[in-house]
């Protein structure tokens, strides 16, 4: 693993794309021998696809792929049970059942150095005050609280101490407004930047909408940030989009809209994170790499162009994630290098992929039509 | 209140890929049911032979090589519309619907029990259609036996592939028909007997069409049945329901004794999953294979594989992105467990593991499940009435398997190849006879 090792402690967006896709293809083919040797349902898929797993990578797009959801169907693991020091489970609020990938030492070392280093790029390396914007999971907390709470629990190796915004009464979330001012006003008078960090519908829902209604702000010391994650879905029915949130997020925390960060990431490849510059658009770090791909023809389209998003990255290692393509849409912006002075491929996420229209009489039945009866 | 006029009296308002909501628009159904009645009182004065002669007409002209509507067909991969619109056909649908004598569309006719009784079939009124968008030839269908049932037929098209249906109508229209006795007659008989209109799910006029109906046809999904059941409706209005059914295809070990018989068995199988793009509720999912024969199960899946590969298109257009998904990730898994042939692109895919049972959720994009069972008659347990078509290659055990599978809710058992055709009985029932009164003299 000496190729991979030496990738990631390349800074994340300094290298020009020439200068280091050399290397991320070599990880990523010492990836692929790794996982083929010890992963046989992969190795088997992997010859399958007519691919050599030791050939040389000339270009990443002729990586073979895995869709995302074949964590939800299969459990592949490239490594020993006693190997196993933790179990990740995605969320499963979009389908039946949640993704399981298992991490080993490496890998789990990997990914938290990994969203180290990018939350670094992103705030700056010395930590400040979280506040998370949910309630704090006490011991008996809900399924869900928990698993949010979880969720986020990266993000804190960059907090000099945590706090939590909301309440949990009996189960019912809600916003202690005074708290939360007394809390920033503290905060403002030392002149210590912040970091309101939470799910995207959570920041909406239980934060800035009620501060809207009631036309309260609440400042925000320079160089403050809200950090939100976890996709648009919940507040799409609510016709709530990028520019509406960031809108209202800079209405109750005068503040840039720039430093409203929506964070794209997936479990299947935790570690990784792609930030926004606060327009959408998100550049890759050298530790990875993303490919827009034709949902018919499955062939990389042209840049601009929408398409199924992949990402392909050496990172994991105990479990055959390299090359994943996702059911989110998604298009390249740009290859050149930004205006921050950063390089990375920049890509916008489009929402999820659509399914057929309409199947009229041909429609799915409901899932026990297709249950075997004894 | 908007409705969207497709088609009326005055033709077609929208292109074959056209947005309905660029067509002109009515406040009330009023102008249309005014217009409609006076085609329908056409219709009755017509005589079915005419009425028949007409559509055989459409047949001939809509397969004439390099004719617009030729093309258009092709392209839609609906070939069997102008075939199931011959005059040999129709007589013998409008026939079984009738008792036996289409002539009791036209006049009272004796019926049949010794007393010098007469019956004869009086039309029902308005027929309003709500045609899914997944299958345009079903709503054209549907409509033509509106039609040879003397009916006024308003159909609500849904949004995707609006414009086919007003396509076909204004091609219809454009037919001549001449008679045994020479006269010519005009298409115009049967179309100025339809509107073809289209609005949003929530606009108040679907409530308005719903009342003025005499019979409700709904083709589509669960969703979009039942909420079209829900509407009001007057007392004594029929209602004829094509709701989701799933469909397969059962291959007995005799069909599969040697190579020869089982690429023939599987390119009839290629031929059902391919016809309608797989979108129809008589497309097969799921593949079941006894074993026994010399051809394994999985060894015919191959075959399949290859049979796919020859009939269906490089590229799938109508398969959405998350469809595509889906497909990869059935691939992958089958990849790893069991065994999977599929194109390069997302056109077709099909897949068989040993330890596989039951029906498969359908997958769509020309994917198909093939499953061993060890004995044919054990897919009865799968049966229910959520399924419609059992595609047979069974041999000589075909009619009493077939008795095996309708007792348990499957509803048509026609030789693997003829699944997409459609036929009478449709969904249990003659739809043409539910259509109609039947009176006495």
């Amino acid at each position: 693993m000496v190729t991979i090792d030496e990738l990631f402690r390349l800074a994340p967006y300094a290298a020009h794309p020439g200068e280091h896709y050399g290397l991320l293809r070599a990880a990523v083919r010492e990836a692929v021998q790794h996982h083929c040797g010890r992963c046989p349902a992969f190795d088997r898929w992997y010859r399958k696809q007519g691919v050599d797993p030791s050939a040389e990578i000339r270009d990443l797009a002729d990586v073979p792929f895995l869709p995302v959801s074949i964590f939800k169907r299969m459990s592949l693991e490239s490594i020993g049970e006693q190997e196993v020091v933790r179990v990740l489970r995605s969320s499963a609020t979009s389908s039946q059942s949640p993704s399981r990938v298992v991490l080993d030492r490496v890998t789990r070392d990997r990914q938290m150095r990994t969203l180290g280093v990018l939350l670094s790029a992103l705030m700056g390396p010395a930590r400040r005050p979280f506040v998370v914007l949910d309630a704090a999971a006490v011991q008996g907390a809900d399924l869900e609280l928990s698993a949010r709470v979880a969720g986020l629990r990266g993000y804190l190796m960059m907090a000099s101490e945590t706090h939590y915004a909301l309440e949990n009464q009996s189960g019912s979330l809600s916003l202690n407004v005074e708290k939360l001012a007394a809390l920033l006003e503290q905060f403002q008078a030392k002149q210590v930047p912040v970091c309101l960090i939470g799910y995207t519908y959570m920041l909406y829902q239980y934060v800035v909408a009620p501060l809207v209604r009631t036309g309260r702000r609440l400042p925000l010391p320079d160089g403050s940030m809200v950090l939100h994650f976890g996709g648009w879905k919940r507040l799409a029915k609510q016709a709530v989009d990028r520019e509406r949130l960031n809108a209202e997020v800079a209405q109750v925390f005068p503040m840039a809209q720039t430093c409203v960060r929506d964070v794209y990431g997936f479990t299947e490849q935790l570690g990784l994170i792609y930030p926004d510059d606060g327009r959408g658009v998100r550049p890759t770090p050298v530790y990875s790499e993303v490919i827009v791909r034709d949902p018919i023809t499955l062939k990389p389209v042209a840049d601009g162009a929408p398409g199924l998003l992949e990402f392909i990255t050496p990172l994991p290692n105990s479990y055959p994630g390299i090359a994943l393509l996702l059911d989110d849409m998604g298009r390249i912006v740009s290859r050149d290098q930004g205006h921050d002075g950063r390089y990375g491929t920049r890509f916008e996420v489009l929402g999820r992929a659509q399914g057929a229209e309409i199947r009229g009489c041909g429609d799915t039945l409901p899932e026990e039509v297709y249950r075997v009866r004894a | 209140m908007k409705i969207y006029v497709l088609f009326d009296e005055l033709g077609r308002h929208i292109e074959p890929g056209g947005d309905p909501e660029e067509c002109p628009v009515e406040a009330s159904p009023d102008r249309l049911v005014d217009g409609l009645k006076r085609g329908q009182e056409k219709l009755r004065t017509s005589s079915i032979d005419d009425l028949i002669g007409l559509c055989d007409a459409a047949g001939q002209a809509w397969t004439t090589p390099g004719s617009e509507a030729a093309r258009m067909i092709g392209s839609l991969s609906i070939g069997f519309l102008p075939l199931w619109l011959r005059r040999a056909n129709l007589e013998m649908l409008v026939a079984q619907a009738f008792r036996g004598n289409l002539k009791a569309i036209d006049e009272f006719v004796p019926s049949g029990g010794g007393n010098g009784r007469r019956h004869r079939a009086q039309p029902r009124g308005i027929l309003v259609h709500w045609v899914a968008g997944n299958v345009p030839l079903l709503g054209m269908i549907s409509l033509i036996q509106g039609l040879l049932s003397k009916n006024a037929n308003l159909v609500k098209v849904s949004r995707q592939n609006a414009g086919i249906l007003p396509y076909f109508l204004e091609a219809l229209g454009k037919v001549r028909y001449k008679r045994p006795d020479g006269a010519e007659i005009s298409g115009t008989l049967l179309t100025d007997a339809v509107r073809a209109v289209y609005m949003d799910r929530e606009d108040p006029a679907a409530t308005a069409l719903s009342t003025l109906a005499d019979v409700r046809i709904a083709w589509g999904g669960r969703e979009a049945v039942e909420s079209i059941m829900n509407l009001p409706r007057r007392f004594g209005t029929e209602d004829i329901v094509f709701g989701p059914k799933t469909s397969f295809v059962v291959v007995g070990a005799d069909m599969l004794a040697n190579l020869g018989e089982a690429r023939r068995v599987a390119s009839f199988v290629a031929r059902d999953t391919v016809a309608l793009g797989q979108r129809g509720c008589n497309s097969p999912h799921t593949v079941f294979v006894e074993r026994g024969g010399t051809v394994t199960p999985e060894v015919f899946a191959g075959l399949i594989s290859e049979e796919l590969g020859r009939v269906a298109r490089p590229v799938a257009p109508d398969t959405a992105p998350q469809e595509a998904f889906q497909i990869l990730t059935w691939r992958a898994e089958y990849d790893m467990r069991g065994h999977a042939w599929y194109s390069e692109g997302v056109s077709w895919s099909v897949f068989y593991s040993e330890k596989d049972c039951g029906l498969a959720s359908p997958c769509y994009g020309r994917t198909l499940f093939v499953r061993p069972v060890d004995n044919v008659f054990d897919v009865a347990a799968f049966c229910s009435v959520n399924t419609q078509t059992a595609g047979l290659a069974t041999g000589e055990r075909r009619l009493k398997l077939a008795e095996a599978l309708t007792a348990k809710g499957i509803e048509r058992c026609p030789d693997v190849g003829h699944m997409s055709l459609y036929e009478a009985p449709w969904d249990g029932m003659y739809p043409m006879d539910r259509m109609v009164r039947w009176v006495s003299a």
